[in-house]
C-alpha cells in the first residue's frame, strides 16, 4: 500500500493484513505441531486443519471491507490491479507446476506455500502496477 | 481523457499535494488523472468542479 498518503482506510488494511500473515504463519506451525506430536483423531485433525485457513478467509474479507471503506478511486483501483495479477501469476505458476510434478517428476510444491507465494506475486504486482501510473 | 487539471491548479499556485489534500485523496491520484493515465469517477470530477468554481466540461475533455 502506499504509505506516503494520509489514508486511514489503508493504513488500517496494512496494519490488519500484517496481523493476519503472522497469525497464518503462527496457525501453520501450530497445526503442523498439533498434528504430528498430539496424533489427534477425529473431528480435532479437522480442526487443526482449518485454523491455518481462518486468517486467508479473514484476509479476504478483510480485503472486501477495504474496498468498501476506500473512498480514493485510484487507490482501489491499483489494489484491484495488483490482486488480479497475484491470482493471475498463483494460477499460471501452479498449473505449470502441476504438469512438471506430474509428467516430468519435478519435486512437489507444498500447498501451503501457496498462500504466502500469493502475496509475493501480489506485492511485485502492486509494484509494477503502480510503476506504470508514475 | 484530456484535462485541465494542471493548467487550473498553476493558476491557483497549488502543488498536486495541495490539489489531493484538498479532493481527499492521495497525491498519487491526481498526478495519475492529470496525466490522463486514470479517469476520475463521477462523484470526484464533481468536486473537482465544484473547487475549481467551474463545469465538469470545462475540465475535461473526451477528444483524443
Amino acid at each position: 500500500m502506499d504509505c506516503k498518503t494520509n489514508n486511514s482506510a489503508v493504513w488500517r488494511f496494512t496494519r490488519r493484513f500484517i496481523v493476519l500473515s503472522l497469525l497464518y504463519g503462527f496457525f501453520s506451525g501450530l497445526s503442523a505441531y498439533g498434528l504430528l506430536l498430539w496424533h489427534p483423531t477425529g473431528i480435532v485433525i479437522w480442526l487443526l486443519a482449518i485454523l491455518p485457513a481462518i486468517p486467508i478467509a479473514m484476509a479476504v474479507l478483510l480485503t472486501g471491507r477495504y474496498m468498501s471503506e476506500e473512498k480514493d478511486d485510484f487507490q482501489r483501483a491499483v489494489l484491484v490491479q495488483a490482486l488480479l495479477g497475484g491470482i493471475g501469476a498463483i494460477l499460471v505458476v501452479t498449473t505449470a507446476w502441476g504438469i512438471l510434478e506430474n509428467y516430468a517428476h519435478f519435486q512437489r510444491l507444498n500447498i501451503l506455500m501457496i498462500w504466502p507465494l500469493y502475496l509475493v506475486f501480489v506485492g511485485i504486482s502492486y509494484g509494477i502496477v503502480k510503476a506504470r501510473y508514475r | 481523457m484530456k484535462n485541465r487539471l494542471r493548467v487550473l491548479r498553476a493558476e491557483r499556485d497549488w502543488s498536486q499535494a495541495d490539489l489531493a489534500q484538498r479532493l481527499e485523496v492521495s497525491r498519487q491520484s491526481v498526478n495519475a488523472i492529470e496525466t490522463g493515465k486514470f479517469d476520475p469517477s463521477l462523484p470526484l470530477a464533481f468536486k473537482l468542479a465544484r473547487l475549481f468554481e467551474t463545469t465538469i466540461e470545462a475540465i475535461f475533455s473526451d477528444e483524443n
